[in-house]
């Protein structure tokens, strides 16, 4: 998920003038006609780490390289995790972003709470219900020839899998799609704090229901979890709880979004795909790598240095995830679609401790519903006259993806 | 439950129950042992649970599983021996009850 809305400021006296960029990443209209063509031309074109003066992001290091964004995601040392305010919390009482914005070693702690009902092999308990819901959801269209993919199948697919992971009634379905959209929106900052507290009056009675009824849903066992042998606070539950409703929502959504949008434009590739059931699993991960959809934030706590340049406590460090995996030094020819790769880490999910916990569900529902969509609908393609437009976003993804066939 | 001796890069060695059908990487993160990482949480996307199998467990426990944990082996950042495995493929059973494994001195 995505961390930061920054606000600009002077370039500080110890970054190398010759080190100052200003790649204008989220409003450059070159990014946002097409990001994925933008990714990799930072690689061809600019050093492995700069410091970019940005309006929307606001200032701060950044790096492309895979190794240095690895090296600075695993470190815990010198420094600690950006907080985010996208999501507006009231100082009085404040809740943190459960466990993203923790640092080792209660970090882990926390992630014990859920990651063995987040693991590789307890995610598939989910995947037939994927595949029903998946399947659900083109039954609804797949008659009419034609479906607008981000609204018809992107968008209620994750959210009904959270609902269900969650322990929540899949009625819910329309509200959280409401309350997503509306919170992620940059043309809706204005409502966010309204949305948040329509969340929370809705979150804190099911946090209540969930401890009188214990179930096997994640909000239960976080209700019911243990840390040191202790029960969780009240506000880290709903931190937890709030953390996983923005985490994995948006992100599978503008991920499936990018891909349909390659699937539909490349139809040999996509037959190739076809041909191959059984190699999906590499499909699945080089497309992920083709299509990262966000950015991982730090602060430093302390001076540092990376790739030879010194960084001083304070200033901000951005992995620029989708265009680490462009990385050619680790993905030779990196714009490429290759399903026959050597397995290498992708920083889609990032890296470090903070590691996206979800990875194994998002993984998931990636592959099934490339699995369930061309098994039922081998052929499409994009309308005609179709202009793919990416609205600015801290999670990348075009805004509309009208589909026939 | 299977028992699972993780033995640290210093020779400390500490002694975890961990549930039949989880991996070593998850017995041990859940138990708090430190020397493995598990990144990536188990999907084959990074070697940060690399280990060593103790010589005497080799036969049972078997080498790589797959292609893809020997091309992620070949990024790890320990040395890489015969007996290396990345944790999280190695999962628990009765069979596996006392294995023995040795954590590097660094996973990154």
């Amino acid at each position: 998920m995505a961390t930061v809305l920054g606000t600009p400021n002077s370039v500080p006296d110890h970054v190398p003038p010759e080190l100052v960029r200003s790649i204008g990443f989220m409003l450059n209209p070159e990014f946002l006609a097409d990001p994925y063509d933008f990714f990799p031309r930072l690689q061809e074109e600019q050093p492995p780490v700069f410091y970019d003066t940005d309006p929307v992001m606001g200032s701060g290091w950044v790096t492309i390289k895979h190794e240095l964004a690895f090296k600075a995601l695993r470190n815990s040392e010198n420094m600690t995790i950006e907080t985010t305010s996208i999501f507006p919390r009231d100082p009085d009482n404040y809740f943190n972003l459960i466990p993203q914005e923790l640092d080792p070693p209660v970090h882990r702690k926390f992630r014990n709470v859920l990651d063995p009902f987040l693991s590789p092999k307890a995610v598939l308990q989910l995947e037939k219900d994927i595949r029903g819901l998946a399947n659900d959801l083109i039954d609804k269209f797949i008659d009419k020839g034609h479906c607008e993919f981000t609204n018809d199948f992107a968008r209620p697919l994750p959210v009904t899998v959270f609902l269900r992971f969650m322990g929540l009634p899949l009625e819910m379905t329309d509200t959280f799609v409401k309350w997503v959209v509306s919170l992620i929106s940059f043309a809706e900052r204005d409502k966010a704090v309204e949305i948040m507290a329509e969340i929370e009056e809705y979150m804190s009675r099911v946090i209540i229901e969930k401890r009188a009824n214990p179930d096997e849903g994640a909000i239960s066992r976080i209700v019911h979890g243990t840390i040191d042998g202790e029960p969780l606070n009240e506000r880290d539950i709903y931190g937890f709880v709030f953390f996983l409703f923005i985490a994995g929502i948006d992100t599978v959504y503008a991920a499936l979004n990018n891909t349909w949008v390659w699937l539909a434009r490349n139809p040999d590739r996509r037959r190739e795909m076809i041909a191959d059931p059984d190699n999906i699993d590499n499909q699945a991960e080089e497309l992920l790598r083709i299509f990262g959809v966000t950015f991982s934030g730090r602060t430093l706590t302390s001076d540092y240095e990376l790739d030879g340049i010194t960084m001083k406590k304070g200033d901000r460090l951005m992995a620029l995830l989708p265009a680490c995996n462009y990385d050619p030094e680790v993905f030779p020819n990196p714009r490429e679609v290759r399903f026959d790769r050597p397995r290498k880490p992708i920083l889609t999910f990032t890296g470090g401790v903070h590691a996206c916990m979800g990875a194994h569900l998002a993984r998931l529902e990636y592959k099934i519903a490339l699995q369930e969509w061309l098994r039922r609908i081998p052929e499409f393609d994009l309308a005609p006259g179709t202009q793919i437009t990416y609205p600015p976003s801290g999670v990348i993804g075009p805004a509309a993806v009208p589909l026939v066939w | 439950m299977p028992k699972i001796t993780y033995v640290a890069h210093d020779g400390a060695r500490t002694d975890v129950d961990v549930t039949e059908g989880e991996n070593a990487m998850h017995g041990a993160l859940f138990n708090g042992v430190d020397g493995i990482v598990g990144e990536c949480g188990g999907a084959l996307a990074c070697a940060t649970c690399h280990c060593y199998v103790d010589e005497s467990w080799i036969a049972k426990v078997g080498g790589p599983s797959s292609q893809e944990e020997q091309d992620m082996l070949g990024i790890a950042a320990a040395e890489v021996k015969p007996n290396s495995r990345l944790g999280c493929q190695i999962v628990i059973s009765d069979e596996l009850d006392g294995l023995v494994v040795h954590t590097p001195d660094r996973q990154y």
